[in-house]
This record gives C-alpha cells, sequence and structure tokens, in this order.
C-alpha cells in the first residue's frame, strides 16, 4: 500500500491551507448556483435551452460522475456552495472566526438520525420525479432553491453541515463512492491526536471552526464522511493532518456493517438500471409513465421503482449471502458483502452518464451564450446544433466501465468474503447478471 | 470586522448582485412573444399594436415545440419559432386595419386556433367589412349536403378530354366564371346534350376544370395543402389525416348537437378522394367552406389567412385528387 | 510467472473476444421500407431489424407536432411535420445496434425519445458479454495466483494492510 503525501507540497498545502482560493472558488461557484435558480424560474422553460437544465444535468453531473467522484471522492463537496450562507451566517463570518458567534440554536443532530437514511429518502424523492426534474427548468430551480433554504435553515438550528451530513441528497452517493476514491483526508501519526488538548480539528479554535461534518478528524480512517472543507488542516495545531494520493477503493478493504449504506447501494444500483431503460431505452409507455406524475401508470411505475430498490435487489442479494452456517450474523454477512455493490454501482452510473452527456453535450455551447432563452449570444455558439458527440466511441467506453466495474466488484467482493468468512461466489455471480442486464439496456 | 473579512463579503455581495440581479433586470428589458401549443394558451401576447407606415419589430420565442409566425393574408415567408431559441422579424404595414398572425409549423391537434392579431394604427374592432362571397352571392348553402348520383367508373383524363372538347361547340360554358359557379357533376349533366359516353363526358368536365388553373397554381395549391390540410385531411385528400382519428373521437366524446344532427360536431375531416361528394362541389361551395370553416366540425376558418388567390389555387388542386392532371 | 502466464493468455482471450468475425449469414440485401410514426416521446414501432447492406427507407410521419429522426452512427436525419412524410433512404453498410433520436426539439422529454436500429446481430453487445465472462471467469485463477505470489513474497512477514 503506498500512499503520497500531497500535502507535504508547500504549494499544495498553502493552497488548502489558506482560506482565500477556497472563497474565490465559492464566490463562483454560489453565483452559478444562485444563476441557475433564477434561469430555472424565469428562462425558458425549454430544458434543453436552459442554463439550470444543461448546466446542472448535463455538465455539473458529467463532471461529478466522471471525473470528482471517482478521482477526488467527495470532491465535489469540498467546493459545493450549498451550506455557504447559512454556514456564514452560523458561523458570523466568511473568514477566520470572530470573536463574537452568533447565537444560534446549534442543536445536536438527533441520534436516531445519525445516519444516511434521510438521504436515502431524500435521493428517492428525486428520483421517482427524475423524468420531470431532469427536463423542467421551473422544477430544477425550485429544487435547488430548497435545497439551499433547507440548508440555510438547518444551520440555524443545528450545529454543523447538517444538511450536507444527513440530509442532502447527493452527498449520500459521493459519500458511499468516495470510498473509491484515491485521495484521501488522514491524520499522519495517532499518537499525537492521543496527547493533543482540547482536539480544536473538532471543537474549533481561534484559526479555524471545528469540523462541520461532525467527524472527529484524529478517528478517520474512510472517506465516506469527510467533506474536505480543509478545517481541520488549519485548526491542527500540531500540522497532524494530511491529504494523501493512495490506491483506488483503498476504504473498501474495510468494509461497512451498516444497514443505511447497504440500502444506498441498492438505490444507486436500481436506479442506474431503471434509469437505463427507461430514459435511454426504446419504450415509450415507460417514459409516458415515468414523466406523467400522477397518472395510474406513474403510481405503478413508482411501486415497481420502489420494489426493485427495496425488495428484488436486495432479496436476490440476500440470498446470495444466506446459505451458509458460519460465525457471523445474516445482517453482517449481508452488509459487508453489499460492498461489493459499491464499485459497481459507481460504473453503472458512469456508463449510464455517459451515454447522455456524449449525446447532449452540445447544448452546453448554446445554453454558455444563451442561458436564459432570451436571444442573447454572450459567446457567440448560441446557435451550435445539436449534434451527439463520439458515438462511435461511445459503447467501447461503456463495456470498458462496465466490465471493468465487474471486475473491480469481484475483487471487492473477494476482499469482503473473505473478512466475512463466506463464499464471493455468489455475490459475484450477482453482479455478474447485473452487468448483463446493463450491458443489454444501454448497448 | 477585519478588512479581509469586509473585502469578502464586499465581493460575495457583488457577485450575487451580478448574477442574479444583472439577469433578472436583463430579462424584464426583454419583451418576447411567447409561442405556445394552443392548450397551452397560445399566442402571449396576443394582440399586438402597430402604427401605418412604422417598421414593426418583433421578438419570439417558443416554450414548447417548433411553431412559426405568418401574418395572413400578406405576402411574406413564414419565420420558424424554434423552443427555446429568438427569432424576429420587422414588418410594416401601409394601411391600417386588424391584421391575423398565425402558426405556421403544426404544433398539435388545435394548432390551427392559435392565432392572434395586430392592430395597426388603433382601427376599431370592427374591420371594413370584405367583398361578399361568391357563396353568399350565388345563394349556396354550404352545409347542405351534396352528393352527385353518378360518379365516374375510372378517374377522368384532362388529356382525353381535350381531345372531345374540341369537337364539341361549348364555349359558352367553358368560361370561368361557368367554372366557379358549377360543380363537375353540373357540368357533366350539361354535357348530356351532346352524343357523348359516360366516361368521355367526365373526361371532358375534367379538361375544363384543369383549363381553368395553371401548373404554377396547381403546384401552389400542393404546397399550400400539404402545409395546411394535409394533417387532417391525409397526404392524399382521403381524410385520413394524423389528427382525423382525434377529430372524430372528439366528436363522438361531445356529441355537439346542434339542430338536432351531427352535422355540426367534431368528425373526420372531408375525403376529397371521394367522388359522389366531391364532383358535387362547385369551387364556390369548396371557397364557402374554406373561408368560413365547419362551425363546430373541426375545419378551421382560412378567411383571414389564405388570400382570394391562394384560396382559388388551393381549390384547383383538390379537384386533382378526382381528375387526372398532368 | 505463472500468474503473468496467465496474465498473457487472459489477454489474447480479451483480444478473440473483440476482434475475432463472429460467423455471418450471407444474406441478400434486400430494400426495406419502414413507416415509423412519430409521437411525444416515441416512435412506432420502436425497434427496426434489417439486414447488413440492406437499403432502407424509412417513413417518419408526425402524429402530433413536428419530430425528427437522427441515427447514432450513420449521422443521417430527417425531419417531419404532421401531414408531411418524411423519406430517410440509406444503405445500412455499418452493422450493430443504433439508437434514433429526436433531432427536432419536441416538448420536455425530447431528450429521451428514443428507438432502436438493429442493423445484423447486435455485435457488440455479445463481444461485451464474452469480456464480462472473461473477467469473472479469469479474475479467479489469477487473484488466488496473485495471493500465492504475494504470501511468498512475504513469508515471515506481520503487517498489517
Amino acid at each position: 500500500m503506498s500512499r503520497v503525501e500531497l500535502t507535504r507540497n508547500h504549494l499544495i498545502k498553502n493552497l488548502l491551507k489558506s482560506r482565500y482560493p477556497q472563497l474565490i472558488v465559492f464566490i463562483i461557484m454560489l453565483a452559478g448556483y444562485l444563476f441557475a435558480i433564477l434561469a430555472g424560474l424565469i428562462g425558458t422553460p425549454v430544458g434543453s435551452h436552459n442554463f439550470s437544465i444543461v448546466f446542472v444535468w448535463i455538465a455539473w453531473w458529467a463532471i461529478l460522475i466522471l471525473i470528482a467522484v471517482p478521482f477526488f471522492g467527495r470532491g465535489w463537496c469540498a467546493v459545493c456552495p450549498i451550506p455557504l450562507p447559512g454556514e456564514w451566517l452560523q458561523r458570523g463570518a466568511v473568514l477566520n472566526p470572530p470573536n463574537k458567534k452568533p447565537k444560534w440554536l446549534n442543536l445536536r443532530w438527533p441520534k436516531f438520525l445519525r445516519n444516511i437514511w434521510l438521504q436515502n429518502l431524500s435521493f428517492l424523492l428525486l428520483a421517482l420525479f427524475s423524468s420531470v426534474l431532469l427536463t423542467t427548468p421551473s422544477v430544477t430551480g425550485i429544487v435547488l432553491a430548497m435545497m439551499l433554504f433547507s440548508a440555510i435553515g438547518l444551520s440555524m438550528v443545528f450545529e454543523r453541515r447538517s444538511f450536507c451530513r444527513y440530509l442532502c441528497p447527493i452527498g449520500g452517493f459521493i459519500g458511499l463512492y468516495s470510498q473509491t476514491a484515491p485521495i484521501e483526508l488522514r491524520i499522519k501519526n495517532k499518537q499525537i491526536c492521543v496527547t493533543c488538548d482540547g482536539k480544536p480539528c473538532y471543537n474549533g479554535s481561534s484559526s479555524g471552526y471545528g469540523c462541520p461534518w461532525d467527524v472527529f478528524p484524529g478517528g478517520l480512517t474512510k472517506n465516506t464522511y469527510c467533506g474536505l472543507c480543509m478545517e481541520c488542516i488549519r485548526t491542527c495545531p500540531h500540522d497532524n493532518i494530511a491529504i494523501n494520493l493512495r490506491p483506488f477503493s483503498t476504504d473498501l478493504a474495510k468494509p461497512t456493517a451498516r444497514l443505511d449504506e447497504a440500502f444506498k447501494s441498492f438505490i444507486m444500483l436500481g436506479s442506474a438500471m431503471i434509469y437505463a431503460g427507461v430514459l435511454l431505452g426504446p419504450w415509450g409507455m415507460l417514459k409516458d409513465a415515468a414523466y406523467n406524475v400522477g397518472i395510474s401508470n406513474w403510481f405503478v411505475y413508482a411501486a415497481v421503482f420502489l420494489g426493485i430498490i427495496f425488495i428484488i435487489l436486495p432479496s436476490l442479494f440476500a440470498l446470495c449471502v444466506s446459505r451458509f452456517e458460519y460465525l457471523n450474523s445474516f445482517k453482517k454477512r449481508f452488509t459487508i458483502l453489499s460492498t461489493a455493490l459499491i464499485p459497481l454501482g459507481l460504473m453503472f452510473w458512469v456508463a449510464f452518464s455517459l451515454s447522455f452527456v456524449f449525446t447532449n453535450a452540445t447544448y452546453i455551447l448554446a445554453s454558455l451564450s444563451d442561458p436564459l432563452g432570451l436571444g442573447w449570444n454572450l459567446f457567440g455558439t448560441a446557435d451550435a446544433a445539436w449534434q451527439p458527440m463520439l458515438t462511435s466511441i461511445l459503447a467501447p467506453v461503456q463495456t470498458l466501465a462496465l466490465v471493468g466495474g465487474l471486475i473491480w466488484s469481484a475483487r471487492t467482493a473477494q476482499k469482503a468474503a473473505n473478512e466475512a468468512r463466506v463464499s464471493s461466489i455468489p455475490v459475484i455471480a450477482y453482479c455478474f447478471i447485473a452487468t448483463l442486464v446493463m450491458l443489454w439496456l444501454l448497448l | 470586522m477585519k478588512p479581509s473579512e469586509l473585502l469578502a463579503r464586499s465581493l460575495i455581495t457583488v457577485a450575487i448582485i451580478g448574477a442574479v440581479g444583472t439577469p433578472l433586470f436583463l430579462w424584464t428589458r426583454t419583451p418576447l412573444i411567447h409561442a405556445h401549443i394552443a392548450e397551452n394558451g397560445g399566442w402571449s401576447p396576443d394582440v399586438i399594436q402597430a402604427e401605418v407606415g412604422k417598421p414593426l419589430h418583433l421578438r419570439f420565442t417558443s416554450d414548447d415545440v417548433i411553431h412559426g409566425f405568418a401574418v395572413g393574408q400578406m405576402d411574406m415567408d413564414a419565420v420558424d419559432i424554434e423552443p427555446g431559441k429568438v427569432s424576429d422579424i420587422t414588418l410594416t404595414f401601409d394601411k391600417p386595419g386588424i391584421y391575423t398572425f398565425f402558426c405556421t409549423r403544426w404544433c398539435g391537434l388545435n394548432h390551427w386556433r392559435l392565432r392572434g392579431t395586430i392592430e395597426v394604427n388603433g382601427s376599431s374592432p370592427t374591420p371594413k367589412p370584405a367583398s361578399v362571397p361568391l357563396y353568399v352571392t350565388l345563394g349556396l348553402d354550404i352545409d347542405a349536403p351534396h352528393n352527385a348520383p353518378i360518379v365516374p367508373g375510372q378517374l377522368p383524363s384532362p388529356f382525353r378530354g381535350e381531345q372531345l372538347a374540341q369537337t364539341l361547340s361549348i364555349e359558352q360554358i367553358a368560361t370561368h366564371e361557368y367554372y366557379v359557379s358549377n360543380s363537375p357533376y353540373q357540368l357533366y349533366k350539361d354535357l348530356n346534350s351532346t352524343n357523348l359516353t359516360d366516361s368521355e363526358k367526365w373526361d371532358v368536365v375534367s379538361y375544363m376544370w384543369q383549363s381553368n388553373t395553371t401548373p404554377v397554381a396547381l403546384a401552389n395549391g400542393q404546397k399550400l395543402y400539404a402545409q395546411n390540410c394535409a394533417a387532417c385531411h391525409g397526404e392524399h385528400g382521403a381524410g385520413d389525416g394524423v389528427f382525423a382519428d382525434d377529430l372524430k373521437a372528439a366528436g363522438d366524446s361531445s356529441k355537439q348537437n346542434m339542430m338536432g344532427d351531427n352535422n355540426m360536431s367534431m368528425q373526420t375531416p372531408a375525403n376529397f378522394a371521394d367522388p359522389t361528394r366531391m364532383l358535387a362541389a362547385s369551387p364556390a361551395l369548396l371557397q364557402g367552406k374554406i373561408l368560413r370553416g365547419g362551425m363546430g366540425t373541426g375545419m378551421p376558418m382560412w378567411g383571414v389567412i389564405f388570400t382570394e388567390e391562394q384560396i382559388w389555387d388551393l381549390i384547383a388542386y383538390l379537384y386533382s385528387f378526382q381528375f387526372k392532371y398532368q | 510467472m505463472q500468474s503473468r502466464f496467465f496474465l498473457l493468455l487472459l489477454v489474447m482471450a480479451g483480444l478473440v473476444v473483440a476482434f475475432a468475425p463472429l460467423p455471418v449469414r450471407l444474406i441478400a440485401p434486400q430494400e426495406r421500407t419502414f413507416r415509423i410514426e412519430a409521437r411525444q416521446f416515441a416512435y412506432s414501432p420502436s425497434e427496426l431489424n434489417v439486414n447488413p447492406g440492406d437499403t432502407v427507407t424509412i417513413q417518419l410521419v408526425s402524429t402530433d407536432v413536428v419530430h425528427g429522426l437522427y441515427i447514432d452512427g450513420y449521422d443521417i436525419s430527417a425531419e417531419a411535420d404532421p401531414g408531411q412524410t418524411a423519406i430517410l433512404t440509406f444503405t445500412a453498410n455499418k452493422s450493430g445496434s443504433f439508437r434514433m433520436r429526436c433531432n427536432v426539439t419536441c416538448g420536455a422529454m425530447h431528450p429521451f425519445m428514443i428507438g432502436k436500429i438493429n442493423v445484423g446481430k447486435n455485435e457488440w453487445l455479445y463481444r461485451s458479454v464474452g469480456f464480462a465472462v472473461l473477467g469473472v471467469i479469469g479474475f479467479f485463477p489469477l487473484s488466488s495466483l496473485h495471493a500465492q505470489q504475494k504470501m511468498k513474497d512475504k513469508s515471515g512477514l506481520t503487517e498489517k494492510q
């Protein structure tokens, strides 16, 4: 296991430690986010020509699922603008901690909600309405605004970034998949933390704030809940925190034993397959059912959607881990082996996203020049025609992603199976069949 | 507050105002005419003011599907209005009045209802009366059934008809006036005084009809038909266009009954390939139907849209479903 | 060394899966005509099957608003207004499975208005399945060989990963 400490490089370290570069990025992101809300609300109702649809569901989504998550884990969370207004209000400052902190409620997040079930729910809520969300600017604008206002509201009531940690639909799966990423934030030397007085990385100090993600950096062993906000790097008085480059999927060697994370895997796996079928397949009836929210067929669609995710996929998986009379409990076997579905789900989403990104990327050019559909031509590209790109290499790249994901899952299953003391073969067969289904749906 | 904090907060405020305020302001300064399918509101706005002689610059966008814009009875090229994009046109009017603008790309069953008005120079809502249409002068009841009891056994040929006509002395019934006021069946009956066989008479009828139009007019009529009529009446005139079923279903379900019969309810579009009805229709009758529309049957009124010449061209083309024009 | 040999075997098998020509039934190219009705947001029929080399004519009939039909891979398209059938003729010289897409914005779900044309067999799907099978089958021996290798290298060391 070779790790390369990136923060050993002084340029990188200072760039991350200083608040100014981060602030510039924050300002750009926040401005873009607010503009996306505006575009959704007052811009053209035609999705393919509205900044909010094109830049959220094509451009941002492509960067997120193809680059940010696989290579930077929770890298998006590091620059996401949603928590910012709430956090600035909560902290009473934009940069360094002020002398007097404003008196907000600062409640502890309720214990029974200290899991990702709410995030599973919020993702499913968006997923059930995805056909409308992905095509209707006003709906995207409203959802973005709701997320922003929820984050602000939660920051006024609860401590730290409660929206990000417990409610954000994106954060749920970014966290899960960040375990596969090749970068991490970890302490350098455990002994130093043992003797550290006050633990300013968690509690804050005059140089910075306590971890907004409610994580104790000294105990970080996996990427799942660290949002790469860099506060702990600023507060640690012993310079004991580092950003490391490491092999892919290192965290998967420490499989989770949590049911909420296991079900997140099923949610992501199931929704990738359903989207591939409904959105990218030739079956018009499915699209009608998915889009026309409220008609009886939509309820059937929603029921089937939830059935696949909560009943079919998990119970088939349960069969794959059930036939053994070993020491571990069923729940442990189920959750530990579900770790194998993490690389599979990530690659399913990569393969699915490649299809509609390559097909519709040219909308980005038009939307850049005329974001609201008002007839502007800011960069001269307003008349860029729709033209699918790279269609000849799409299929091979999707195959690479899916088969690569399958092998990656098999490897993960094997390691997890060793840990859970079961055979990995049924789980690998499960992944294999899921991959065949996805190949058939996409190719 | 530290200066760095102040600077940071100022930057944030400026960025937000820029990202939100500027586009919002520009949006309020961009008046656009929004086109929607009729079911979702049609043109918005649908009344435009203009002045005689002053160029009127209009900018359009579509909020759903592709539409188009043209002004009725004006010689102009239609402008396509694409969803999410802006197109524009500049019009100048030299006569006051109320002009009708309409959608030129089929956008659903109710596409033809997508119309609005341009009021030029504050004219009063009552337009000056147009010339009386021929069917009114002739006293035709254009809603009455019209059926030819005898129809040709095969498609009549104007080519044969021309040769036959030269042997006859029918100048008095070969005039344009006769053509517009009488149906082909009427001419067939009037030919009973000759010694021709039935099919020869129909051939002469078809020749008479063809000689009252030109290839240019027929081509124009074909283009108008394809763009405006084919969607309901079918690409081959058989009343089986893509919206025919929807119209019939709308009629069945509404059963709009006037005068106790189903004549005035939405129904399957007329079949121009049906000789029984078509051959008993005079051009004046057809002109009446096109001008006035169908009074609830789903047939649009084209009076404010087509010029007279366009309607005669279209009518000439309609007869080509009955006669083998070359 | 054993694992390297096995890896080589896998790579060769992979190349075979990728490039080996599949048995092709020689069917004489025909002329085929399809009438496709386009509505918001589907084609009917939504899947066409032709043989490689066929001359394919598609009559595109729009039944509600203006629709287009674009074919991936062939990069050709047609656009039809209701009432005006559009004709698209081409020779199906590329085999595989290609998606048809609407290229005239026709409403909300326009980007997902999709059909499929299958020219011959969907070869790439078969090859992909082959890769998946290869991946799963080859994975076990390779990983156990790899594990054996590691055990040999680390004889005596007990450092936890």
